[in-house]
């Protein structure tokens, strides 16, 4: 009880840490490393975060959450670039938009689990990338270009800095957020159901229902994180949306650790990291990649958040934290007592 | 006690596939009854549970709860009607406490499981989740995830979880189950304690708990209901004695 305090402790300590790291990067690091690795690794967080946050509190693992903010993306490039919206306007009708499909997403899905949940939501997943990819409204296969983001945040290739905090602010809310809902009635319901459906449903609860509702929730935060990369990439394309992106942001989660929400910036970090440094290293990258995700795989199915918590309870055994008896039975006081 | 009963089942037939689990079971629960199920293996008592429940549904009959028929009333509106039901291997939320599971229990036949905020409202389900965690003796394990109990205290929240919804009738599938001899003490004198206003139907194996907690006793056997009678009339019976120990052993 009181390790896991201390542990607890511990691990807020370094994501405080992380945060006031991450609150100064512009100032601590190059502006190419803010534009080009720290923005990217905070949106491709958020997408794998919505994932992290299905899987980890609903137990549902979903292939769809590239094809949400793909949804969100391509509608605020349409209604800004396209029908002149103000950007503001054109993010929230964005937001809406894709929660109203993972609502419907969500509602299809909700009756299955396991491997089937995953086979429906890849199939969303191919469903999405095939339209965007076809559709002549949303530019087929060039997609959109030219996306702005609100002049507040100015062009992101002349200020770096300005979408880099509004990304770190969409980021820290939605993970306050996810944090607080896990402790509400709504965020508990959700656990138990990824524990028990079985039970919940024996217990009053409707499990369908619930289920959706917690889908078009991910789909939410699937859908910052698209409108974020909208802005930051000034464009998007169905090439943003794909199978292998599809891939991308389920490692990104799995290397990070599905069953924790930090994970999911984690697995970014190594994921931006490999991908903007190993290309310069060598032609081989997409095979580190793969090797770097194995060896996460097999040390720590958790993931890297997982790995930091098997040290922990290594360590703990390593020390006798009261793991074994002492050898002998009773010590003098206990006999005198008796 | 009134007179009208709490459940009633009516002509239930239960076949999956082949095998015909439930035939035409007839069963009459009075409001405070204390009612035992027994049954060698698969004569059908957990189906039966199953579709008074409603996990699954039957293939004619009917069941009428409270005086309202719910044939074709899904599992999660017959809880909120106050019909509560445990199951034979422990169904508890491993990854969660033990204090957060019993919140759940008290949440789920109460308004707002979907809202986003915390509220006072938290606050009294966690206070009834405590004093549920007092009555089946968890109260110094609220911080403990379940996943980390023994089974004796699995199954002892296992009760828990359905006792904190205040159901009108809870329906126990071997409550006592892989329980040692203290454990099923504890049990015992818990089923014992409940009041009058919730009727008890249980499923048990073991006729120490069964026969000291039921008045009532419905056998079952291959589907269908063979005998009902009291605690003394069934431990008399000859049928029920060549049901348990087969025929062989009734000379």
């Amino acid at each position: 009880m009181s390790a896991r305090r201390a542990w607890a402790a511990t691990w807020y300590g370094v994501v405080a840490g992380v945060l006031l790291v991450a609150a100064l990067c512009p100032v601590l690091f190059s502006t190419y490393f803010t534009s080009a690795v720290a923005v990217i690794v905070l949106w491709t967080g958020l997408a794998a975060a919505s994932l992290t946050f299905l899987a980890g509190y609903g137990g549902m693992i979903s292939l769809a959450q590239t094809a949400l903010f793909g949804v969100a993306g391509f509608m605020v490039a349409k209604l800004s670039v396209e029908q002149h919206w103000n950007a503001w306007l054109a993010a929230l009708a964005a937001l809406g938009v894709a929660v109203g499909v993972g609502l419907l997403f969500g509602a299809i899905a909700s009756g299955s689990e396991g491997i089937y949940f995953l086979m429906i939501t890849l199939a969303f997943a191919m469903l999405t990338y095939y339209y965007f990819l076809q559709a002549p409204t949303f530019g087929a296969h060039e997609g959109i270009n030219g996306v702005m983001p609100p002049k507040l945040l100015g062009d992101p290739v002349l200020h770096p800095t300005r979408i880099y905090y509004a990304a770190l602010i969409c980021c820290v809310l939605i993970y306050a957020g996810v944090r607080y809902l896990g402790r509400t009635a709504f965020g508990l319901t959700l656990q138990g159901l990824r524990d028990d459906p079985v039970r919940m449903s024996a217990l009053g609860y409707t499990v369908r229902l619930h289920r959706t509702l917690a889908f078009a929730s991910a789909a939410f935060i699937a859908s910052v994180a698209g409108v974020l990369s909208a802005w930051d990439n000034t464009r998007i394309s169905p090439g943003s949306i794909d199978i292998t992106r599809t891939i991308d942001i389920l490692t990104v989660a799995v290397i990070g650790g599905l069953y924790r929400l930090e994970g999911a910036w984690v697995g970014a970090f190594i994921f931006v990291m490999l991908d903007t440094y190993a290309r310069g290293l060598s032609d081989r990258f997409e095979t580190y990649i793969g090797l770097v995700f194995l060896a996460i795989v097999i040390v720590s199915p958790d993931g890297v958040t997982g790995l930091a918590r098997t040290i922990d309870r290594r360590i703990r055994e390593l020390t006798g934290g009261g793991a074994k008896p002492p050898q002998s039975p009773a010590t003098p006081t206990e006999g005198a007592a008796a | 006690m009134s007179g009208a009963p709490l459940l009633r089942v009516r002509g239930l037939e239960k076949r999956f596939g082949g095998v015909h689990a439930v035939r035409h079971v007839d069963l009459d629960v009075l409001p405070g009854e204390r009612r035992a199920v027994l049954g060698p293996n698969g004569a059908g008592k957990t189906t039966l549970f199953g579709l008074v429940s409603g996990s699954i549904f039957p293939s004619a009959g009917t069941v009428e709860l409270f005086g309202g028929d719910v044939t074709n009333v899904p599992e999660s509106q017959r809880t909120r009607l106050g019909l509560s039901r445990t199951f034979q291997t422990s169904r508890v939320f491993g990854g969660l406490t033990v204090q957060d599971n019993l919140y759940l229990g008290a949440l789920g036949v109460r308004g707002g499981r979907l809202r986003p905020l915390r509220t006072a409202k938290d606050a009294e389900l966690r206070a009834a989740g405590r004093r549920g965690a007092e009555r089946v003796g968890l109260g110094t394990r609220l911080d403990t995830l379940a996943a980390d109990l023994s089974h004796g205290e699995q199954r002892q929240l296992e009760i828990g979880l359905a006792l904190v919804a205040e159901p009108r009738l809870l329906m126990l599938d071997e409550p006592a189950a892989g329980l040692s001899r203290s454990e099923r003490q504890l049990v015992t004198e818990l089923l014992l304690s409940l009041e009058r206003e919730v009727t008890l139907v249980l499923i048990e194996h073991d006729m120490d708990v069964a026969l000291t907690v039921a008045e009532q006793v419905t056998m079952m056997h291959e589907g269908r209901v063979v005998m009902e009678g009291t605690p003394a009339e069934i431990r008399a019976s000859k049928l029920v004695r060549d049901l348990y120990l087969g025929s062989a052993y009734a000379a």
